[in-house]
C-alpha cells in the first residue's frame, strides 16, 4: 500500500467545542491506482486532501505514506490546485522548476527535467510564457507539470478542472489519463462531477455529508478509453448519482443538526 | 476598443489638457493684472524668471537653479535610500512574523501621525543643516514604504504558500521565493507615494537652513529679498520635479507589475 488511512478523524476548533469535519475515514490506496473522491459540498474532501498533503494536521487516527507517518508537507506528494496557484512572476519553466530549485538540483539537470514535463503536458513552446498569458486549461497543465517535476509518490488533485469550461475539461481529462499512463503515478482526484469520476477512476470513493466518512466505494472495471455513450458507463453513472443524491438530500438535515450549536 | 477609437480618445484628452492649462494661465494672468500686487506677478514675468534662473546664478546664493536642483535632489535621494534600507526589512518582518508586528506597531503608530515637517526643528538642532533635510525626507518616505510592504506581505495569496509548501519549501524559502517577490509591486506603490511626499519634506526642511543651496531654500531667499517672480519660479521647479518623479515611478511600477504578471 502506498497510502494507508486508518480511523482518521479531523475536527476544527469552534467558538464552543469542535466541529467534526471528517470521521472514521479508512482507505488504502495501491501503487499506480487512480482514486476519485466524490461527495456533497462541505463534506471534507478538500480537508482530506490537505491532510494527505501535510498542509493540515490530523486530530486522531493513522496516516501512512509507504508505511511512514505523514507529518508535514513534502515534495513526495505533489498537489494540483483548483485555483491553479501558479507563481505569477515565474515563467512556465520557472514554475515547473520551483521544487527542483528548492532541492538544489543543478541548473542543467533542472532544465532537462522541466523540459521533459513541459513536453509531457503539451506545453512545448510556452516555456517562457507567464501564467497570465495562458488559458485556464494551459495553466492547469503547468500545475500538473509542476507537481510531477518533483517525482512525487502521490499526485493529489483538488477539483483541478473545476474552473474550466466543459470542452476544455473533457480534453484535460483525456490528457490526464495519458499523463497518468505515461508516468504510472498514484492519483487521488477530488471532483464534484460524477461523470468525471466515472471517466477517470479505478475506484470511486463516495463520501457522506458532514462529518465526512466513506459511504461506498465503487470499483470501475470499464476498460479505457471509456465511452461515455456506452451502456455500462451510463449504468455506473446512474448508480453513483442516485447514491450521491440520497446523500445530498439528507445533507440539509444533518447540516442543520451539526450547525445548530454554532 | 479598437485602435482607432483608442487614438481618438487619446487625442481628445490631449486637447482637453491643453484647454485646461490655457484656462489656468488665463485665470492666473487675469487675477494678477486685476490685483496688481508686486508679490503676485503675471505668468509671463514668472516664466521669464524661470528660464533666467537656470542661466544666471542667483546673486544671493551665487548658484544657478540647476545647482539648487542638484543639491535638493541629492538630499532627496539620500533620504529615500535611508528609508528604503530600513522600511523594507522591517516591513517584511512585520508582515511575516506576528510578534515583530505586535512589537513594532505601537511605536510606528505613535510616530506616524507626527507630520514630517514637525520634525524639522528637532533634526536641525540635533543633526545640523546637512542631515536635517535628509532625515525629514526619510521620515516622510518611511511610512508609505513600510505600510505598503506590510500590506504586500499580508496580501500573499495563501494558495501560493500552500503550493510552495507542497513543493518542499521551508519557512525561509517561503519568505525568499514567495513572500518577497509577491510584495515587490506593493513596494513600488509605496515608492510612488513616497516620491510625492519626499518633495514636500525637502522644501520644508530647507527653509530652516541649507548649506549649498536647494530649491526650498531658494524659494525662501527670494521671498526675503522681494524677488517674487523668482520665488514663483522656484515653486514651478518643485512642481515639475514632483510631477516628473511621481510619473516616472508610476510608470516603473506599471512596468514591473506587467513584467511580473501581477496586473
Ligand atoms: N481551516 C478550517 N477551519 C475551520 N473549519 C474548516 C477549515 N477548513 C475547512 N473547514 C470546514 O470543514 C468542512 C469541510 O470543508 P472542505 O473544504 O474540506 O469541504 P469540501 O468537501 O472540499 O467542500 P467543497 O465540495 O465545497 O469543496 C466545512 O464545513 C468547512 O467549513
Ligand atoms: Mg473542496
Amino acid at each position: 500500500m502506498i497510502l494507508t488511512i486508518e480511523n482518521l478523524i479531523k475536527s476544527f476548533p469552534k467558538k464552543e467545542g469542535v466541529m467534526v469535519a471528517i470521521q472514521d475515514f479508512n482507505l488504502e490506496v495501491k501503487e499506480g491506482e487512480f482514486v476519485c473522491i466524490l461527495g456533497p459540498s462541505g463534506c471534507g474532501k478538500t480537508t482530506l486532501l490537505r491532510i494527505i498533503a501535510g498542509l493540515e494536521s490530523i486530530t486522531s487516527g493513522k496516516l501512512l505514506l509507504k508505511d511512514k507517518p505523514i507529518i508535514g508537507p513534502g515534495s513526495d506528494r505533489g498537489m494540483v490546485f483548483q485555483e491553479f496557484a501558479l507563481f505569477p512572476w515565474r515563467s512556465v519553466r520557472k514554475n515547473v522548476e520551483f521544487g527542483l530549485e528548492i532541492k538544489k538540483v543543478p541548473p542543467t539537470e533542472r532544465a532537462a527535467i522541466s523540459e521533459r514535463f513541459i513536453e509531457l503536458v503539451g506545453l512545448k513552446g510556452f516555456e517562457n510564457y507567464h501564467p497570465n498569458q495562458l488559458s485556464g486549461g494551459m495553466k492547469q497543465r503547468v500545475g500538473i507539470a509542476r507537481a510531477l517535476a518533483n517525482d512525487p509518490a502521490l499526485l493529489l488533485m483538488d477539483e483541478p478542472f473545476g474552473a474550466l469550461d466543459a470542452q476544455t475539461r473533457n480534453l484535460m481529462q483525456k490528457e490526464l489519463l495519458r499523463i497518468w499512463l505515461e508516468t504510472q503515478k498514484t492519483v487521488i482526484f477530488i471532483t464534484h462531477s460524477v461523470d468525471e469520476a466515472c471517466y477517470l477512476a479505478d475506484r470511486i470513493v463516495v463520501m457522506t455529508s458532514r462529518p465526512g466518512t466513506i459511504k461506498e466505494i465503487f470499483n470501475v472495471t470499464i476498460p479505457r478509453p471509456r465511452d461515455r455513450a456506452s451502456v455500462e458507463f451510463a449504468q455506473l453513472r446512474k448508480t453513483i448519482l442516485a447514491e450521491l443524491e440520497r446523500e445530498v438530500v439528507s445533507a440539509p438535515i444533518a447540516r442543520d443538526n451539526s450547525e445548530a450549536n454554532v | 476598443m479598437d485602435r482607432k477609437s483608442v487614438m481618438k480618445r487619446r487625442l481628445q484628452s490631449i486637447v482637453i489638457i491643453f484647454v485646461s492649462m490655457a484656462i489656468f494661465i488665463v485665470i492666473w494672468w487675469a487675477l494678477s493684472i486685476y490685483f496688481d500686487l508686486n508679490y503676485f506677478p503675471p505668468p509671463d514675468v514668472v516664466f521669464e524668471a524661470f528660464f533666467d534662473s537656470f542661466v544666471t546664478p542667483d546673486p544671493n546664493l551665487g548658484i544657478t537653479m540647476g545647482q539648487n536642483i542638484e543639491a535638493s535632489f541629492a538630499r532627496f535621494l539620500e533620504g529615500f535610500a535611508l528609508a528604503f534600507v530600513i522600511a523594507i526589512p522591517l516591513g517584511l518582518l512585520m508582515g511575516f512574523m506576528p510578534w515583530v508586528d505586535t512589537f513594532a506597531k505601537p511605536i510606528v503608530e505613535l510616530i506616524r501621525p507626527i507630520p514630517p515637517i514637525a520634525w524639522v526643528p528637532f533634526f536641525f538642532v540635533a543633526f545640523g543643516s546637512f542631515w536635517n533635510p535628509v532625515l525629514t525626507v526619510f521620515i516622510g518616505v518611511f511610512f508609505p514604504l513600510l505600510t505598503n510592504v506590510v500590506l504586500g506581505v499580508k496580501s500573499v495569496d495563501p494558495s501560493l504558500l500552500d503550493a510552495a509548501r507542497t513543493q518542499g519549501a521551508g519557512r525561509l524559502t517561503l519568505f525568499t521565493k514567495v513572500i518577497m517577490p509577491f510584495s515587490v509591486p506593493y513596494l513600488m506603490t509605496g515608492v510612488t507615494i513616497g516620491m510625492g511626499v519626499g518633495w514636500m519634506c525637502i522644501v520644508a526642511a530647507e527653509w530652516i537652513a541649507a548649506v549649498g543651496g536647494g530649491v526650498g531654500y531658494y524659494i525662501l531667499v527670494q521671498q526675503q529679498v522681494g524677488n517674487y517672480p523668482y520665488m514663483f519660479a522656484g515653486m514651478i521647479v518643485i512642481a515639475i520635479l514632483g510631477l516628473l518623479t511621481v510619473t516616472l515611478s508610476g510608470y516603473a511600477e506599471k512596468m514591473i507589475r506587467k513584467r511580473m504578471g501581477m496586473l
